[in-house]
């Protein structure tokens, strides 16, 4: 969990999704700017951090990666526990990764954290032309489940910053106090983003 | 020449052994084709628009001009001498295409121990390795088995074996070319193997010990390595590294842990109060053999010895690893500890210094115990579903090589 101080604040946040979403390389692509075609496969979990500032505030971001294949499933929950943020990751020319990022939303709200912000993350938005999973339904779907929602390009780099930094800005300790128990406020941002994070889960 | 070729190179010469007995002899250049790589000339007809990479002499893309993989020094002829004396040992341990070997095995188990503790020669290692895991028996006694399951079977993994393809060994010039002969062999195995135990199918980490073994024999005989490996036709099984659940990983870490604190009480108590469990950084030791997360040069030494005494020497080698490093692990916070258990200093990686403090470290009989103790919280890990799949390979046959197995390593 987020843990205290005025300036610089640590976070635990978990990558989960498909194997070959792009986990690893979102990830790399924010902490090390890098992009590799052929991201080697992620065997157990991997970690990373990188920091983000929002306004006066450090976020030190502790990056847990997962291995993304079902049979890896069992060694998921050390990794979600107690984890201030998740990234859920799917590939937009994929649909059955869609499919398994809605069992992720499931599992994480089935474990009642409702502190932990969540978000969306439709990797491979350059491949526009093998498109397979619709922005405007998941963007629907995301509002439902009280996820932020964005479509990421590792390889482009595009909305790969943007995604960490609005997780940051939705940390439960970025938020203004008093800050009931239970409930992820959110500052005032585009309206569809607002919509998409304003929530509390169940 | 370019890199492509000499993997056709490679491939053909490996196409060639895959029906027939093997004789050493065909082995024999097989590191030194890579390394010769390193000090050819690019021809320019033929270099085109592709760069060739500069690669060590295992065939790995090189990360940078001086990056030291502990073997590309070159070697003084003192060495050289010492090494060909090894080899022409080896030769005669081994016999014309391992024909002496079961005999050698039978009357100086120690001798063999030690000369492989002490590393295959990279010319033989492909051939001992088959040897010692007893999959030539399997190779033997189910002729024709393999091309069945390549060409005949489909596998609810495919699609799950071609994503993983080209993030396998990606730095590997055998392993990179999209469609080349060394993605081929590794999506044939890798089926095969899928169809062959469809419980198992596929599980991301078998590629990495499958491409391992591929750079050392053909694919009909990474196959049955792998077979004999998981279906335990020498030691234990090491399916349940890979079933549902991964039962046999969670074991093993559990053992794992409980070694530390044994062997390494300041280590162990650090690591619980900065919350580090092994799951976070030696899952993946147990799940590849070492092949993912170690050089290579590192990951064969550790192979030669975990082939022929069992999975003992993945614990020895993580705690003397820790060993190695304890005294800096001991003062790191979290996130530095995290990245120190996945980036151990050069110096640890000189398998000389690594090897031996390994072989120190006794853990047979607290494995044991450990074993029992887990089994006690979580239920047994089962192996009777195994034995019984070893056994419909080739009924009574199979079973024979099993007890003959044990018995030889014993």
């Amino acid at each position: 969990m987020a843990s205290s101080g005025n300036k610089n604040i640590n976070s635990k946040l978990v990558l989960l999704g498909d194997s070959g979403a792009g986990k690893s390389s979102l990830v790399l692509r924010f902490v090390k700017g890098q992009f590799i075609e052929f991201q080697e496969s992620t065997i157990g979990a991997a970690f990373f951090s990188q920091t983000v500032a929002v306004n006066d505030t450090t976020v030190k971001f502790e990056i847990w990666d997962t291995a993304g294949q079902e049979r890896y499933h069992s060694l998921a929950p050390m990794y979600y526990r107690g984890a201030a943020a998740a990234v859920i990751v799917y590939d937009i020319t994929n649909q059955e990764s869609f499919e398994r990022a809605k069992n992720w939303v499931r599992e994480l709200q089935a474990q009642g954290n409702s502190n932990t912000v969540m978000a969306l993350a439709g990797n491979k938005a350059d491949l526009i032309d093998a498109r397979k999973v619709p922005e405007e339904a998941t963007q629907t779907y995301a509002q439902e489940n009280g996820l932020f929602f964005m479509e990421t390009s590792a390889k482009t780099a595009t909305n790969v910053n943007e995604l960490f930094y609005e997780i940051a800005k939705r940390l439960p300790r970025l938020q203004p106090a008093p800050n009931p128990s239970g409930m992820v406020l959110v500052d005032n941002q585009s309206p569809s983003e607002r919509a998409a994070s304003a929530s509390c889960c169940s | 020449m370019r890199i492509k070729d000499s993997s056709n190179v490679l491939q053909k010469q490996r196409n060639r052994k895959s029906r027939s007995l093997l004789v050493f002899h065909e082995f024999e250049n097989l590191p030194y084709l890579m390394l010769e790589q390193e000090n050819k000339k690019v021809d320019e007809h033929e270099a085109g628009s592709v760069a060739l990479p500069k690669v060590d002499r295992f065939g790995f893309v090189k990360q940078e001009a001086n990056s030291p993989d502990g073997l590309t020094r070159s070697r003084s002829a003192f060495e050289y001498e010492r090494e060909e004396r090894k080899i022409r040992k080896w030769r005669k341990m081994i016999g014309v295409g391992g024909s002496d070997w079961k005999l050698y095995l039978r009357r100086k188990p120690h001798v063999v121990k030690r000369r492989i503790r002490k590393g295959i020669p990279d010319c033989l290692r492909g051939l001992v390795w088959q040897l010692i895991s007893g999959s030539r028996d399997l190779l033997l006694m189910n002729p024709g088995v393999y091309e069945q399951l390549v060409i005949y079977e489909t596998s609810a993994s495919e699609l799950d074996i071609i994503r993983d393809i080209s993030r396998t060994f990606p730095s590997h010039v055998f392993f990179q070319q999209r469609h080349g002969p060394g993605q081929r062999s590794l999506y044939n195995v890798l089926k095969a193997y899928s169809v062959f135990d469809r419980e198992v199918g596929y599980v991301q980490g078998m590629g990495f010990v499958a491409g391992l073994l591929l750079l050392y024999m053909s694919e009909e005989d990474a196959f049955w390595l792998l077979v004999a490996l998981l279906k335990g036709a020498v030691h234990a099984p090491m399916e349940g590294l890979y079933l549902v659940g991964l039962p046999l990983v969670q074991q093993y870490l559990f053992q794992f842990d409980q070694l530390v604190k044994d062997h390494l009480p300041r280590l162990g108590e650090h690591f619980v109060q900065e919350m580090i469990n092994p799951s976070m950084y030696a899952s993946q030791w147990f799940i590849t053999v070492f092949s993912y997360s170690l050089p290579f040069h590192l990951a064969l030494r550790i192979w030669d010895v975990f082939l022929y005494e069992d999975v003992k020497i993945v614990f020895k080698v993580g705690l003397a690893l820790l060993k190695y490093c304890h005294d800096d692990l001991v003062k790191l916070p979290f996130e530095k500890l995290i990245h120190a258990l996945r980036h151990f200093p050069e110096d640890a990686m000189n398998p000389d210094t690594l090897l031996p403090m390994a072989y120190a470290i006794k853990v047979s009989k607290r494995l044991e115990e450990l074993k029992d103790e887990y089994e006690k919280q979580h239920g047994k890990v089962s192996d009777s579903r195994i034995k019984q799949k070893l056994q419909q390979l080739n009924d009574a046959d199979a079973a024979l090589l099993q007890s003959e197995g044990k018995q030889i390593c014993e």
